[in-house]
């Protein structure tokens, strides 16, 4: 049981990129975005293109790619959302989910549909108090944590960061405080362009390569952001270990298959009991 | 005595029709001008287009003799007109700290994005956040966050200063604190609009007074004048009675 | 090729019937149904399912398949009945379908998983004869779709339909109003689910044959951009909407004709790339966007 709960600790790490970057893009620009998860997924091919393919080492290819994503996002927002920030969210709603089946099944185009993983040497796991513990998830552990911090920092320490949380807070006001929206609204995407390609690399890692590969985490980051209040980044992390740990320990009672089932339960508790999360508060649309 | 700003038949509006009918407006250097108005009148979306939230459906904005029309708000704020809105107005989430800092951050000037945020100008004038500096804003009283709010429109040293209802559900010590500030920093130089309720407070402070109804201007008086006018509810109490002041 | 013309004309009269219950569910009742694919495979599997281990006929079949999705429908809202925000709602319904699809996948027991179901029956299938069938086929279609939409104008123009609308206009109001009057969105929902339903039980007639991989996300696509496509003029729009996608989407079929070294994969891929890139030009493009078309259409009668 111990390990079980151990796995969902890392499962809930690996969400916790995505479902900041989740939280933090709905925070500035107020709507879910429902291509995050194939989001992941093309950046984890665009690591193995690096990675499998030129044979780079996989952080280096991380790191490429998670900086040439940053900026790829930047211009799908252009060219996606940029033409409908005045539309109501339901549309930027749609909008997300046929971006996300765009990039899905460009990935799904190059690659196939085989599964495949990245190039990393095996290692033998190690086991710590009880608990089996393999390289990889080491280096989620350490990657995410590095992650997470940078993101404090950001947040909290230099202007930009607190500008997003301004924005995010009070638009108008963020507006008449001096805050260039537009500039903003990039920085938000670069940033969660990053940890979504980390996101995806992580989830590469941990499982295989294949199309559906980030989709299938989208649930979990929603509950996770939704669990922790849309537009905490905190409560990203908080609620993603939470979902993690809680979908893991859930399958020793209900069929694996049916983890989903978990957030999903969590996001209609949380939507019927508390909207605002943990550490959300009621937010104030433009 | 030029004009700092000066509104030149402004429409604006929400939806289908305009809630600004042509209004004009001027607010010399260096002084106080106060708009009064019954509830509907118009007189925060007057300032709302000021700063920048409306789009200026017809008419000018002009500041220093700059038209600020085609300008976006957070140029608006670096062209020095700065604006403190009726409710919402400090950001909750974040400490009182960050908040100035915020408003001075995105300045064009180095200079004043270099100026400590906590200077001994800024204790002077609002001893009330001393030592809150790392509270939550959404955590102060009322009172305190109406003179945050201010604190950080004037942490960007505007040449004008934009205020709606300032006292707005403030108790009576600080809505007299709250006027003495705007006086202080008038007195320092800083051109005030402000839209208000608490119509007599605020024209003690003021040089000029606007009456607006229905999306107008109706009247524009020296602001003892106005004080000094009988019935001064008729002046703004429906339009039923807009005869009585009507030009 | 007149065979064709008529296959693919029942096509689209049963998926503008899909596209109508999200316009209806979306439109009049303002919760959109991201869910929209799993409920479509609730309503076939349990239609197919009736008949093929219920021994239901295609009638009873079709009926329980609308009841079945208008329960799972009415479920749904009644447990987001307190959540007002669209957004959140949106999200719910997605998983909730993604929940559903899985149960299909996984439950091989009852739906015998990834291979689906074979030997559906279909209506008057054993009276007509085969070279006539298609056309009693879109005569059927064609009459449903149409009773489908005299009954949702009936429903939009009732006084029940003034309430929902009225909600539907203010969250807030919502949020705020008593438990029967809040009932009235479950009930939208519902009566949307029964259209669901039917929707997908004329899917298992036309096909046959159905598996999970039918009921992919990519139905909810191509109601959405039926339902924004038509734009105005709500349900003639919404099925000149349906008529147009699919027109699209059934004739990029072809391309596998003019790119012979693609594998049926990467085809597959190319096809669901067209369709999200369509989906945001429509988005982009249509400057009115759906929800409005309705409200606006409803009340100028």
């Amino acid at each position: 049981m111990l390990q079980t709960a151990f796995n969902g600790l890392i499962t809930g790490i690996i969400v916790t990129l995505p479902a900041l970057s989740v939280t933090l893009l709905f925070g500035v620009l107020k709507f879910p975005n429902f291509a995050v998860g194939a989001m992941m997924t093309l950046a984890a091919y665009m690591v193995f293109a690096l990675n499998v393919q030129l044979g780079w080492p996989l952080t280096i290819a991380t790191a490429a790619v998670a900086v040439a994503f940053g900026g790829l996002l930047i211009v799908i927002d252009y060219l996606t959302f940029r033409p409908l920030r005045q539309r109501d969210s339901i549309t930027l709603m749609v909008a997300s989910l046929g971006l996300g089946f765009v990039l899905e099944n460009i990935a799904r185009l190059a690659y196939g549909n085989t599964a495949r993983s990245f190039a990393i040497e095996l290692a033998r796991p190690f086991r710590f108090l009880d608990i089996r513990m393999n390289r990889e998830q080491m280096i989620t552990v350490v990657v995410s944590t590095l992650a997470m911090l940078a993101m404090y920092f950001l947040l909290t320490r230099m202007p930009i960061g607190r500008a997003m949380r301004a924005v995010s807070d009070n638009p108008a006001l963020a507006l008449v405080r001096g805050i260039e929206s537009p500039r903003i609204i990039r920085w938000t995407w670069f940033i969660a362009g990053m940890l979504l390609a980390v996101g995806g690399v992580l989830i590469g890692m941990d499982r295989a390569l294949e199309p559906p590969m980030g989709s299938s985490y989208l649930i979990a980051a929603f509950a996770a952001a939704i669990l922790g209040g849309l537009g905490s980044p905190l409560g990203a992390f908080v609620g993603a270990l939470i979902i993690g740990i809680v979908s893991e320990l859930a399958t020793l009672v209900i069929p694996p298959n049916y983890r989903i089932g978990i957030p999903l339960c969590v996001i209609a508790l949380i939507l019927i009991f508390r909207p605002q999360g943990l550490f959300g508060q009621p937010y104030i649309r433009k | 005595m030029s004009d700092m700003l000066a509104v030149r038949q402004l429409h604006a509006g929400y939806g289908e029709g305009d809630i600004l009918k042509g209004v004009d407006v001027t607010l010399p250097a260096g002084q106080v001008v106060t708009i009064i108005g019954p509830n509907g009148s118009g007189k925060s979306t007057l300032l709302k287009t000021l700063a920048g939230l409306l789009p200026v459906r017809q008419g000018d904005i002009v500041l220093k003799g700059q038209s600020l029309k085609d300008l976006s708000a957070p140029r608006r704020v670096r062209a020095g007109l700065s604006y403190v809105p009726q409710e919402y107005n400090v950001f909750r989430n974040l400490t009182v700290l960050e908040n100035l800092k915020i408003a001075r951050e995105f300045m064009a000037d180095a200079k004043t994005r270099g100026a400590a945020v906590i200077s001994d100008e800024l204790l002077e004038l609002f001893p009330d956040l001393r030592g809150k500096f790392k509270a939550r804003a959404g955590n102060l009283s009322g009172g305190q966050r109406q003179m945050l709010a201010l604190a950080c429109a004037l942490a960007v040293r505007p040449e004008v200063l934009m205020l709606d209802e300032p006292s707005t559900g403030l108790s009576p010590k600080y809505m007299a604190d709250i006027f003495e500030t705007v006086r202080t920093v008038n007195a320092r130089g800083v051109s005030v609009l402000m839209v208000e309720q608490n119509a007599i407070e605020a024209l003690r402070i003021s040089n000029t007074c606007v009456v607006m109804a229905n999306g107008r201007v109706r009247m524009t008086a020296p602001a003892d004048e106005v004080l000094g006018m009988k019935d001064l509810h008729s002046l703004y109490l429906g339009d039923a009675r807009e005869n009585a002041v009507a030009i | 090729m007149i065979s064709f013309l008529i296959l693919m004309a029942t096509v689209v009269c049963f998926s503008a019937i899909l596209a109508l219950a999200l316009n209806f569910q979306w439109g009049l009742g303002g919760m959109v149904n991201f869910g929209l694919a799993g409920l479509y495979a609730l309503g076939a599997y349990s239609c197919a399912l009736l008949m093929l281990k219920g021994g239901a006929n295609t009638f009873f079949a079709t009926l329980g398949a609308m009841a079945i999705v208008a329960a799972a429908c009415g479920i749904i809202a009644l447990v987001t009945l307190r959540v007002a925000e669209e957004d959140y709602f949106a999200i719910v319904t997605l998983g909730a379908g993604e929940m559903l699809r899985l149960a299909v996948l996984n439950e091989d027991w009852l739906t015998k998983g990834a291979l689906g179901l074979t030997g559906v029956p279909r209506p008057l299938g054993e009276i007509i004869a085969p070279e006539h069938y298609q056309y009693f086929q879109l005569g059927l279609a064609l009459g449903v779709l149409l009773g489908t939409v005299w009954f949702l104008n009936v429903i939009a123009r009732s006084p029940f339909g003034r309430i929902v609308r009225a909600l539907r206009e203010d969250d807030v109001v919502a949020a705020t109003l008593g438990k029967h009057v809040l009932w009235a969105r479950v009930r939208i929902f519902a009566i949307g689910g029964a259209i669901i339903g039917l929707a997908g039980s004329f899917h298992a007639f036309y096909y046959q044959y159905i598996d999970p991989t039918q009921f992919s996300n990519i139905v909810i696509a191509y109601a959405f951009m039926a339902v924004i496509a038509g734009g105005r003029g709500a349900h003639y729009g919404t099925i000149a909407g349906a008529a147009i996608v699919m027109v699209l989407l059934e004739g990029s079929r072809f391309i596998k004709d003019l790119i012979p070294m693609l594998d049926s994969d990467q085809l597959a891929a190319i096809r669901i790339i067209i369709i999200g890139v369509g989906l945001i030009l429509l988005l982009i493009f249509r400057p009115q966007g759906f929800a409005r078309e309705y409200r606006l259409q409803v009340e100028i009668r």
